[in-house]
């Protein structure tokens, strides 16, 4: 059996019909079994965990190990994970709600502690399976249930709030262009530390207005320029309905220090090997 | 030999050094000593004291009246002047005024001196402490008191330890590999405890918040580490959500809370066992946790690796419940040796085998599920877990000690950081005192010590009487009001306030008279 077909399971999918979910679901399935092919990493290496929301389901497809965390409690839960085998690589799956407001008092902490995992927001710019109030990256003006008046604050900007924080990878996706998902997803997982990966995607049912930026969006080359980075992160304010929109490698950082490494006891906890191989440095 | 002494002054003065010293040296001259330390939430200024109360024999708590006042201040001696004893005497700052960075030593080398502690010993310690350069001139001040006969030994060299070191030692010995937790007073001790002993097989992390650490102990957890976090009750509150996390996905999750009096910040350096009921009920939902109280330091090494071992053992949630007063106390006692024992994974891990742990209800591969048969299964099966869990400590473990005459019909109940007020302060008395070790699940002798007994009086340091309330639910036995001795304003018990409230209860002497005659025939009015 393909490794592809041993990440999936029997569980019946109920996200709506034609929603981009689903390719991002592909594209992790590609990533992982990419990598898995390509040696190195096997299935166990890998573990999950998810919020609360539409994004969260992909815990029941996927045939990972994984905890399917409180709302907005995924990413600290996936630290922990970390911290428990830094053997594994975590993949943490988010929403823009989750994330950008229930938990964001642990994104600029996980920034900074530079973990090697990898957070992957699907940011559909509404909360959707609590039928579409607006999240923090919703766009000014949004008419919800909540706010006939329409949303009144602009939106947060998640890539400069990254570059803000010290993070040591961001890159930006289309849900719908798997491929180049996939592939940001490998050289997200790839990288030695934390790894944060926002995919920008439509919602078929709520906030319709901000969905179809196709056109707008193209690949930039692998950047390692901080200037360059906040330069690109500020094309898009996930607010105008115009302009272009960067995608793939913004900001790499591949010299920081991964949390191992400032913390010796962890490659000793676990012992020797894995993905932690040479990088530890032991006391004395 | 029996003294009670106060240590006061501003903060910064070094009254905690001053009285870790005199205690040291009490506690390894076979004394044993008990150090309360009461001081405000700030870092410099105000005013703080500690109280220190030594004795030949066991000795855990403090008393109201002093025989000595070590004051550092003019604001110690005018506070405090109205509780010395009748020949009490105050050792003032005004002796040594030109001293300004090392009064606190002098003040407590002058006090030494003054009862005839050997001055080798003192010596010693201070070399040890401050290095070869003398910064007292202890053979000065000794030498007004030269006459005085020497102090003789206690005994044996006695074990002092805080609450707060004995559960990072009753944690560490269990196997404790990860600890997450949050600056929070009296929690805090832990951490800091646990931050120094860190190794090649124990991490120790300060999270971003406690629902952070919470979260970083579920992970931890999850991937096959024995991790633990610890708070006080605000921080509780906010984990609230992870207990109930714990509940559903089943992976193993240790809590120690020291609580603190509340409602809100309340008086936070202060003490009180109000937090009884979050720790019994705090998370949605109904799911299985057992919650134990350690009452002195002893007890709290033996309680944290009990409470890490059965919370890996039975993969539930565990509660060690204690507070300010246990936390930041210190105690002394004869060292022993314990059987630690080894907080183990049982369950599988997912470097092994793809293993799922859910905030949802789970079907058989681990994926969600909102079926009506799985999901009352899974509640049953939460239920069994508990009905073994609560099996395993009644066979295996103390979940209630007793205290005093063992025949008496006076049942004194307590918990918890209350028990050595209690046990001193009944010193004597026609009573015996219970002490709930396990709060849940509750022991099965408890019911029938209620029912025995003619008279029930519960000692707690909060309002409601938190412990009274759920004795009444699980066993149908209410404790008249008058029977209930509470204290609510941060402080602790003092061990002659607990006698003097026992006597004004209806408890008497045990006299010669009732050891002739046998308990049973002594009539007593009042039943409970």
């Amino acid at each position: 059996m393909k490794i592809k077909d041993k990440l999936s399971t029997r569980e019946e999918v109920t996200w709506c019909p034609g929603c981009p979910n689903f390719m991002i679901l592909e594209s992790v399935k590609k990533a992982i079994s990419e990598m898995s092919d390509k040696g190195g990493y096997s299935l166990k290496d890998f573990v999950m965990t998810t919020d609360i929301g539409c994004h969260a389901k992909m815990f029941d497809y996927l045939n990972l190990s994984g905890v399917y965390c409180l709302h907005g409690r995924a990413l600290p839960t996936a630290e922990g994970v970390c911290i428990g085998n830094p053997k594994m690589h975590v993949l943490a799956f988010v929403g823009d709600g989750a994330i950008y407001a229930e938990g964001i008092g642990h994104l600029p902490h996980a920034f900074r502690n530079n973990m090697n995992m990898t957070l992957v927001v699907h940011d559909n710019q509404s909360y959707s399976l609590t039928t579409g109030q607006s999240t923090p990256t919703s766009q000014q003006g949004f008419k919800t249930k909540v706010k006939p008046q329409g949303e009144e604050n602009k939106p947060l900007n998640p890539i400069l709030f990254a570059l803000a924080s010290g993070a040591t990878f961001i890159a930006r996706c289309n849900a719908k262009n798997i491929n180049h998902t996939a592939d940001v997803l490998m050289k997200a997982i790839a990288h030695k530390g934390f790894s944060f990966v926002e995919i920008v995607q439509d919602c078929l049912i709520f906030n319709l207005e901000m969905n179809n930026k196709d056109s707008r969006m193209y690949e930039v080359v692998d950047n390692r320029n901080l200037d360059v980075a906040f330069t690109l992160a500020k094309e898009f304010d996930y607010n105008s309905k115009r302009g272009r929109i960067p995608l793939g490698v913004l900001y790499q950082n591949r010299n920081a220090k991964t949390f191992a490494q400032k913390w010796p006891q962890i490659g000793k906890v676990v012992g020797k090997g894995g993905f932690y191989k040479g990088q530890v440095k032991g006391r004395k | 030999m029996e003294q009670n002494i106060l240590i006061g002054g501003a903060a910064g003065q070094g009254i905690n050094k001053a009285s870790s010293i005199i205690t040291d040296l009490f506690t390894e001259y076979g004394y044993y000593a008990f150090n309360y330390r009461d001081y405000q939430s700030l870092i410099r200024g105000g005013h703080n004291f500690n109280v220190i109360s030594i004795s030949d024999k066991p000795v855990n708590s403090s008393q109201k009246k002093y025989d000595f006042i070590l004051a550092l201040d003019k604001r110690t001696e005018k506070l405090h002047k109205g509780r010395l004893k009748k020949h009490g005497q105050i050792i003032s700052f005004e002796k040594f005024k030109d001293e300004r960075r090392n009064l606190n030593l002098f003040i407590a080398v002058e006090y030494l001196a003054k009862i005839g502690f050997p001055r080798k010993r003192v010596e010693k310690k201070l070399a040890k402490e401050f290095g070869e350069k003398i910064i007292v001139p202890v053979e000065g001040l000794y030498n007004k008191y030269h006459r005085k006969k020497e102090l003789k030994s206690g005994g044996s060299k006695r074990k002092l330890l805080t609450g707060s070191k004995a559960i990072a030692i009753g944690a560490k010995m269990s196997g404790l590999q990860f600890y997450a937790g949050y600056p929070m007073t009296p929690s805090t001790g832990v951490l800091h405890e646990l931050g120094g002993m860190q190794d090649d097989n124990l991490m120790v992390v300060q999270g971003e918040s406690e629902i952070g650490c919470v979260s970083n102990v579920l992970g931890a957890s999850f991937a096959g580490k024995i991790s633990m976090t610890g708070t006080s009750g605000g921080g509780f509150d906010l984990m609230s959500e992870s207990l109930s996390m714990q509940g559903q996905s089943g992976i193993p999750l240790c809590v120690y809370l020291a609580s603190r009096p509340g409602p809100a910040t309340g008086v936070p350096t202060y003490t009180a066992q109000a937090d009884l009921d979050i720790a019994l009920r705090a998370g949605h939902g109904e799911f299985p946790r057992f919650v134990v109280a350690p009452g002195d330091a002893q007890e709290a090494v033996k309680l944290a690796n009990e409470a890490l071992y059965l919370t890996y053992k039975h993969n539930t949630l565990g509660i060690i419940l204690g507070d300010k007063h246990l936390a930041e106390s210190g105690f002394s006692f004869n060292p022993e040796k314990i059987k630690f024992l080894k907080a183990k994974q049982n369950r599988d891990l997912p470097d092994k085998k793809i293993v799922k742990a859910s905030s949802y209800e789970q079907n058989k591969f681990g994926n969600t599920t909102e079926s009506a048969r799985v999901v009352k299964k899974n509640f049953d099966a939460r239920m069994k877990k508990y009905k073994i869990l609560k099996k395993d400590i009644e066979k295996n473990f103390e979940g209630v000690k007793f205290y005093g005459r063992k025949e008496s019909n006076n049942l004194v109940i307590g918990w918890g950081s209350t028990k050595g007020a209690i046990i001193d302060g009944m010193n004597g008395l026609d009573a015996k005192f219970m002490q709930v070790v396990y709060v849940k699940p509750l022991s099965r002798k408890i019911r029938k010590e209620m029912e025995k007994a003619k008279r029930i009086i519960l000692i707690e340091n909060n309002q409601t009487g938190q412990l009274g309330r759920l004795l009444r639910e699980a066993t149908g036995i209410s404790i008249k009001d008058k029977n209930r001795i509470l204290k609510y304003d941060g402080r602790p018990f003092c061990c002659d306030e607990v006698r003097g409230e026992l006597k004004k209860g209806g408890v008497g002497e045990f006299t010669e008279r009732m050891k002739r005659k046998g308990v049973k025939k002594v009539k007593r009015r009042s039943r409970r």
